[in-house]
């Protein structure tokens, strides 16, 4: 064969090919900016529990809120078939909390309404995502995985106040 | 270089099966799809399915599995057996060997269907454990997976065959471009493949105590995001390959078309944690890394969308359409085939628009299982892929049978109908999503339902009852078309678009596996390596099965 | 560039699809730039 070869790229096109990437380039780096610089994150590898014992040992054999120091609190949350443990708590306005959440039994889904906390919750391992509200009101939380027949019917509650 | 070659009667056949046992597929998995969108919008008719149908979650999974993997497995096996055999010009190597890989997924499609059928293993099609299905719901699906193996098995030594009569000559791009959405399966599919085969199978017979959800999560989206091209890819090749030459036109660039596939085997597999971005038990570097990569696989999407509608617009000014835009309308609209991947690339921007959204990092806490997530995936799957397997039926089928297409003008109605449902749909569950709405909830159960959704629920049940017309009309039409007594007989010719430049000019490195075959295992070991190792050596095999269901 | 072509097609620019396309990047811009801003509004997570 001594056909010539080459890549043929419309001058057009190569000028859409450049847009491209620097239109990506601008999208990667406001979403790194919201994550590095704002703290917009998402959770990260936590630590393991043993789905079969965390409802019986450690923090989340009694799960609900524990209050660091004034402003400050962890809040322990377990999710199983079809309820949270708490389903309510209650915080003063511009408090800062730490959400550690398990499942004692299948997966479940943690979205506090309104926030960007919105995470999966894995039996056997621990979503943590810290978030701070300022607004007084009441948010929901709901389960945003399938989890069986009543997973429709699994929110609590968060009031701050 | 096409002209006259014709396929066996018996490789029409073998098509026609598979394109059988898809649409059934469809046209039994659609039927929940309305009945989910009224349940959202306040009209609950799960009651009166029983006792056929046990709940919203056994409908959701049969809605999921039979659209969603059976549909698009079988027609993409079948069709790439079309594009495949056809742009080459030779029949398959082996017919039986591929004979074989399809039934098997026949026997895997009923082994899987047996359960779902009975309430044993409504898990939704990505069956995240500790729920645990019947064993032989996971028996099934392996048994579909590798079925379509044995067919790629059979594809490549067909190439392998003509590469030898034919060395030095570029691999037709129908062909060379089914043959990539092969190969890229096969790899993406070693995720389930493991996930299956070392976990849920096991676990599910009882002969371990317990599974990893994390590592399964892991192994699942190894597979889940790559599984989207493989049903993105076949359309892709119908728009590169076949479209221009149906509008009238040509392949604008036939290096850049191939370019863009080879970037999709190389970068479709390294990019599953962006399905796993609010995951726990995964580090946030690595998400961060594949949302990177995940925005560079949207580079050849873009490449696409310039080559295609170049090789539109071409068409359109070959037809005489003038001005800026003015070559749109001169595309021939009154074609079904024509309209229906139109349309489809046109609810694909929109689908290609809220996937950069999901897959950028932390902007994925706002949307993460809302109702957003079906919104954005009925744009892609349930539209583009969708619809353009639609459009293709549309000539596909009466090439394969032999008869007219009934009613030609009812098939553009149906494109636009289904058009319209899903903007209406997709816009309102976008909406209702960044609202806060979850996804896979029977809403009208749900106790937490602000006022101000109930409008955009009205409005996925309007636009899921458009969509049910849609869907209806399709299957009547191509069933009218492939059972009618007295059609009028068709000649259909296979449409391939030619490439503005000789294929031949095409550089050599963009027809040769080995440098990208190697370049997408190292890179998948890159991005993927450390990670599983990790997750496998501190596997914790702790969590039992439950049946919630 | 080989210079053996019917010269039909060297002549053909898609002035339209670059129309077309810029259409689509400024929906891309304005639909995930909104998103953007939801996220920014509902708060840090560390
Ligand atoms: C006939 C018109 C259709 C309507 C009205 C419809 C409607 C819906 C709705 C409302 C949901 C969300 C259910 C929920 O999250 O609770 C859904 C889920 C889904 N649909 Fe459709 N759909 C249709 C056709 C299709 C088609 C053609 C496909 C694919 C080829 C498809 C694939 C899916 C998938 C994969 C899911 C997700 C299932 C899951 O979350 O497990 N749908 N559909
Ligand atoms: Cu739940």
């Amino acid at each position: 064969m001594t056909t010539k070869q080459s890549m043929h790229i419309d001058p057009y096109e190569k000028n859409w090919i450049r847009l491209s990437i620097g239109l990506l380039v601008m999208f990667a780096a406001a979403v790194a900016v919201a994550g590095f610089a704002l703290g917009i994150q998402v959770p990260t590898s936590e630590q393991r529990v043993d789905p079969k014992t965390v409802a019986e040992v450690g923090p989340w054999a009694n799960p609900g809120l524990r209050e660091l120091s004034p402003g400050k609190y962890e809040a322990y949350v377990l999710a199983q078939t079809w309820q949270f443990m708490p389903r309510e708590m209650t915080v003063p306005a511009g408090s800062e909390i730490t959400f550690y959440i398990t499942s004692k039994d299948v997966q479940h889904g943690f979205k506090l309404q309104d926030t960007n906390l919105n995470v999966q919750i894995v039996p056997g391992q621990v979503s943590k995502l810290t978030i701070t509200i300022d607004e007084p009101g009441e948010y929901t939380y709901i389960c945003t995985e399938y989890c069986g027949l009543a997973h429709a019917a699994m929110f609590g509650k968060l009031i701050v106040e | 270089m096409l002209e006259n070659y014709e396929l066996s009667p018996g490789e029409k056949k073998f098509i026609g099966w598979h394109l059988v046992f898809g649409i059934l597929a469809l046209s039994i998995g659609s039927l929940f799809g309305p009945l989910q969108a009224f349940e959202h919008a306040g009209l609950d008719l799960y009651p009166y399915l029983q006792p056929l149908f046990k709940s919203y979650y056994q409908g959701l999974t049969l809605h999921g599995v039979l659209n969603a993997l059976v549909f698009t497995t079988f027609f993409i096996t079948g069709f790439l057996t079309l594009t495949v055999t056809y742009g080459l010009t030779r029949p398959l190597r082996y017919p039986k060997l591929n004979a074989v890989g399809f039934w098997m997924m026949v026997v895997g499609l009923v082994t899987t269907a047996v359960p779902l059928l009975m309430d044993e293993a409504s898990v939704l099609y990505t069956f995240y454990p500790p729920m645990q299905a019947h064993w032989s719901f996971y028996l099934g699906l392996t048994l579909v997976v590798v079925g379509s193996w044995v067919e790629g098995w059979g594809f490549y030594y067909t190439y392998y065959a003509w590469r030898q009569e034919n060395k030095g000559v570029r691999t037709p791009f129908i062909s060379f471009s089914s043959l990539i959405t092969m190969v890229m399966w096969q790899i993406a599919t070693l995720g389930i493949a493991a996930e299956i085969l070392t976990m849920l199978l096991p676990w599910s017979l009882g002969w371990i105590d317990g599974a990893d959800p994390q590592l399964a999560r892991t192994y699942f989206w190894f597979t889940g995001h790559p599984l989207v091209y493989f049903w993105l890819l076949p359309a892709y090749i119908s728009w590169y390959g076949m479209l221009p030459k149906q509008a009238g036109g040509k392949l604008f660039s036939d290096s850049l078309a191939r370019l863009a596939f080879w970037l999709f085997l190389l970068l479709s597999v390294p990019l599953g944690f962006h399905h796993q971005f609010v995951d726990p038990g995964v580090p946030a570097g690595w998400k961060f890394l594949h949302a990177i990569l995940t925005y560079s696989v949207f580079l050849p999407s873009m490449l696409t969308a310039f080559t295609v509608v170049a090789s539109l617009e071409y068409a359109g000014r070959q037809r005489g359409g003038k001005g800026l835009l003015g070559w749109i309308r001169a595309l021939p609209w009154d074609d079904p085939s024509v309209t229906a991947q139109l349309l489809a690339a046109i609810l694909f921007v929109f689908g290609g628009i809220g996937g950069l959204t999901n897959a950028s990092y932390n902007v994925n806490l706002v949307i993460h299982n809302t109702a957003w997530v079906p919104g954005h995936f009925h744009l892609t799957v349930a539209s583009a892929v969708t619809m353009s397997f639609m459009g293709i039926s549309y000539w596909l089928i009466p090439y394969l049978t032999g008869k007219k297409l009934w009613k030609p003008k009812w098939a553009v109605i149906q494109s636009w109908i289904w058009f319209v449902g899903m903007i209406i749909f997709s816009n309102a569950m976008h909406v209702v999503g960044l609202l806060g709405a979850p996804r896979r909830t029977p809403l009208g159960l749900a106790p937490y339902i602000p006022e101000e959704w109930n409008g955009h629920l009205l409005r996925v049940g309007i636009g899921g009852a458009i969509m049910f017309v849609g869907m209806y009309l399709y299957v009547f039409i191509v069933a009218k078309t492939a059972f009618a007594k007295h059609a009028e007989p068709a000649t259909v010719e296979i449409p391939v678009a030619e490439a503005m430049h000789d294929p031949q000019e095409t550089p050599d490195w963009l027809d040769r596996w080995v440098p990208w075959l190697i370049g997408t295992v190292a890179l998948i070991l890159v991005a993927y390596g450390p990670q599983l190792i990790d997750q496998i050596a501190n596997i914790s095999l702790t969590s039992p099965g439950f049946k919630v269901w | 560039m080989a210079g053996h072509k019917d010269s039909e097609h060297e002549e053909f620019h898609p002035k339209g699809t670059i129309v077309v396309l810029l259409i689509f990047v400024l929906t891309l811009i304005i639909l995930w730039g909104s998103v953007y801003v939801i996220l920014l509004s509902r708060g840090v997570t560390v």
